[in-house]
């Protein structure tokens, strides 16, 4: 039977109008795209976080877009440009490049020079394994909450490394709630440092730390990925970039790869990684209750990660001698938010005393914080993957 | 050749036989919908491992008696994955079709493409009966123990062709953690001891590095100043050299050797408020890249 040319148009019309977004989009679909220009508002009008959540906005966009299923555009869709580009993610070889920026990026005169504020690092890690323990009395099994616990590393590029390899349908999740988190450490580490110390302690003066020489800087990252890396393996991927990183940085014959290691690259890295994670929370595995599981427990990672860092410098301050002593309030900066949370320890330092800066001091801890996140993921994947 | 002999060689350990079944009456078919008795090969590696050109054979002195021939795509096994071979004595059917027939009580071998290297060898037991199998308890373990091995019936122990020997369902490591740390706090003790020491054995390493970095750079400073370091004194000296007392040697000094000349005698110290530490220098900043 041959057809007219106004039913071919129809005909045509109506395939092209089930292929629209209007056609497919469900409820859930709005909520998500509201999620996305929330993160975007948060980024541009708020400045929180604005290179992660500004990729990672716009990725909760994009794939959360209507379509119909087949269409070969979607990011789970096998051979997809979104789904090459998520290879990064799901198998986990974006995070390690980050790390390699951040070896490259970061300055670990602070910690060497004061071997001991890598305890301070260790000691804060407690958040992780506290939250694994509060996930568990939630109901979650093992390797979810192993997962989702590492949101207390406040560690972007660790937490999504784990969760691909231990609870990969709540990887989005997890990323989108760490780093919501990593942007609200202004807000949410204060009231705690304030909380646990006395007066008198936070006008403790630290000590500035010895000048650390260049053979030093060098020997540290080859020292510090054989130490590690022969405790946890598991961790080798990232902390074997991150070290490799530093070396890079501190060697002085390879300038122009650290350069691009901690510029060009860390940024390439950063927006693919940002834009696919936001692109991997669609509706079906973000909106359901255990998303709100995993914001809750971000939250008391974060809460509990930082009260122990300030808690473990309380602590040990009873053993150090009394001119040696320090101030609990670079504890907080155990978190590997680098340098967000050291900059906080001097924030809140200078409120008691405007000659008391800590940024410094407190950059020891942050960055061992760095060390002894991936060293917990590392243990974490040992122990659950 | 020899150099990729030689790879192969390295490359192909880990492969193994992995189960063999000899006489096939109700079990697996072939391609040609037939039943004979067959070899799964087991790759234990992390990578997927290309076999051909190794040897299968059930006579040592033969040990060339099945090539596994080139340039089927089918002979890369992916990690830590079977592939099966039928012993019908007719290769002409295909690749996976070896030129030999097996019985029970001989003994199988893989040879590597050297002709001389034995990968793996099994002994199928004279007495093994009809629909078994004679299968690694745990693929790939064991070497070549014929303890490794156990007869499989097809009840409680499964014949199990291309695939695992063990079928795992659930994640075992998880699972025990489940039962038996329900409230995590094992994990919990164990995962802080770990971070905990790794971290402590850094800082440890590198109180001893500074503590050694700074008496060479002591020792070196004694040298360039021509003093024997065994002087303890000295080095002391040496060593707290600060401002103030190389300010006050230079006044005795001045006095001693009275070295006046016309001045106004007035020294004035000032205090500087803001000594320099590289800690408040912006050259020392987080991102800059240090330069030799």
């Amino acid at each position: 039977m041959e057809q007219s040319l106004s039913e071919f148009m129809a005909g045509n019309l109506e395939t092209f109008w089930h292929m629209t977004g209007f056609y497919n989009a469900t409820w859930e679909h709005f909520v998500m795209l509201a999620v996305g220009v929330f993160f975007l508002w948060l980024a541009i009008k708020k400045n929180f976080e604005p290179m992660l959540l500004v990729p990672i906005g716009f990725g909760i966009l994009i794939g959360n877009i209507p379509f119909s299923a087949g269409m070969e555009v979607g990011i789970y869709e096998e051979g997809t440009v979104l789904n090459i580009l998520y290879n990064g993610v799901s198998a986990g070889w974006y995070p390690p490049l980050v790390f390699l920026g951040i070896g490259a990026m970061t300055d670990f005169t602070a910690l060497i020079a004061n071997p001991k504020l890598m305890l301070v690092g260790a000691a804060a890690q407690f958040g992780i394994f506290g939250a694994y323990m509060v996930a568990l009395a939630l109901g979650f099994a093992p390797d979810q909450a192993g997962a989702i616990a590492i949101i207390g590393g406040a560690d972007g590029p660790t937490a999504i490394f784990v969760s691909s390899k231990l609870a990969p349908n709540l990887m989005g999740a997890i990323a989108v709630s760490a780093y919501s988190y990593m942007a609200l450490v202004p807000v949410i580490q204060p009231p705690l440092m304030r909380l646990f110390t006395t007066k008198k302690e936070r006008l403790i003066k630290m000590k500035p730390a010895r000048a650390v020489s260049q053979n030093e800087k060098i020997i540290f990252p080859i020292v510090g990925l054989l130490l590690t890396c022969f405790v946890v393996p598991t961790a080798l991927p990232l902390l074997g970039m991150l070290f490799f990183g530093n070396l890079l940085r501190e060697c002085g014959v390879t300038t122009r790869l650290a350069k691009t290691a901690s510029n060009a690259l860390t940024d390439i890295v950063t927006i693919l990684l940002g834009m696919t994670v936001g692109a991997s929370t669609q509706a079906s595995e973000f909106l359901t209750i255990e998303t709100i599981g995993i914001f809750f427990l971000g939250f008391m990672a974060f809460i509990i990660a930082s009260s122990s860092g300030v808690l473990f410098v309380k602590l040990f301050n009873l053993v150090l001698p009394k001119d040696k002593k320090l101030n609990p309030l670079i504890g907080n900066a155990g978190v590997s938010a680098v340098p967000m949370s050291a900059r906080i320890s001097n924030n809140v330092g200078l409120e008691y005393d405007p000659s008391n800066y800590l940024l410094m001091h407190a950059m020891g801890p942050n960055v061992a914080g760095v060390i002894g996140s991936a060293t917990a993921a590392g243990v974490l994947l040992a122990f659950l993957g | 050749m020899a150099v990729s002999t030689a790879a192969f060689a390295q490359g192909r350990k880990g492969l193994y036989i992995n189960e063999v079944m000899v006489q096939n009456d109700s079990s697996v078919v072939d391609d040609y919908g037939l039943h004979h008795s067959w070899i799964e090969l087991y790759n234990s590696t992390h990578a997927s491992m290309e076999i051909s050109s190794v040897y299968l054979t059930n006579d040592s002195t033969k040990p060339t008696l099945y090539p596994v021939p080139l340039g089927d795509v089918n002979t890369e096994i992916p990690a830590l994955q079977h592939v099966l071979f039928w012993a019908d004595g007719e290769p002409n059917k295909g690749t996976f079709h070896v030129s030999f027939k097996i019985k029970p009580g001989e003994t199988l071998y893989i040879f590597d493409s050297d002709q001389k290297t034995i990968l793996d060898k099994v002994t199928i037991p004279a007495d093994l009966a009809a629909n078994t199998t004679f299968a690694r308890k745990a693929d790939g373990q064991g070497g070549m123990s014929q303890d490794a091995w156990e007869v499989r019936d097809g009840g409680d122990k499964y014949i199990t062709p291309s695939s695992n020997n063990i079928i795992v369902d659930t994640n075992t490591k998880v699972e025990s953690f489940r039962i038996l740390d329900k409230n995590g706090i094992v994990l919990t003790l164990m995962a802080m001891a770990i971070v905990f020491t790794a971290l402590l054995v850094l800082s440890l390493c590198f109180y001893a590095i500074s503590k050694v970095g700074s008496l060479v750079s002591l020792l070196n400073k004694m040298r360039s100043h021509g003093v024997d370091p065994k002087t303890i004194a000295e080095t002391e000296n040496l060593a707290h050299d600060s401002g103030e007392e190389i300010a006050a040697i230079v006044m005795a000094l001045h006095e001693h050797l009275n070295a006046h000349d016309q001045e106004n005698t007035i020294l004035t110290i000032n205090k500087v408020k803001k000594a320099y530490s590289p800690w408040s220098s912006k050259i020392y900043g987080l991102r800059e890249i240090p330069r030799r």
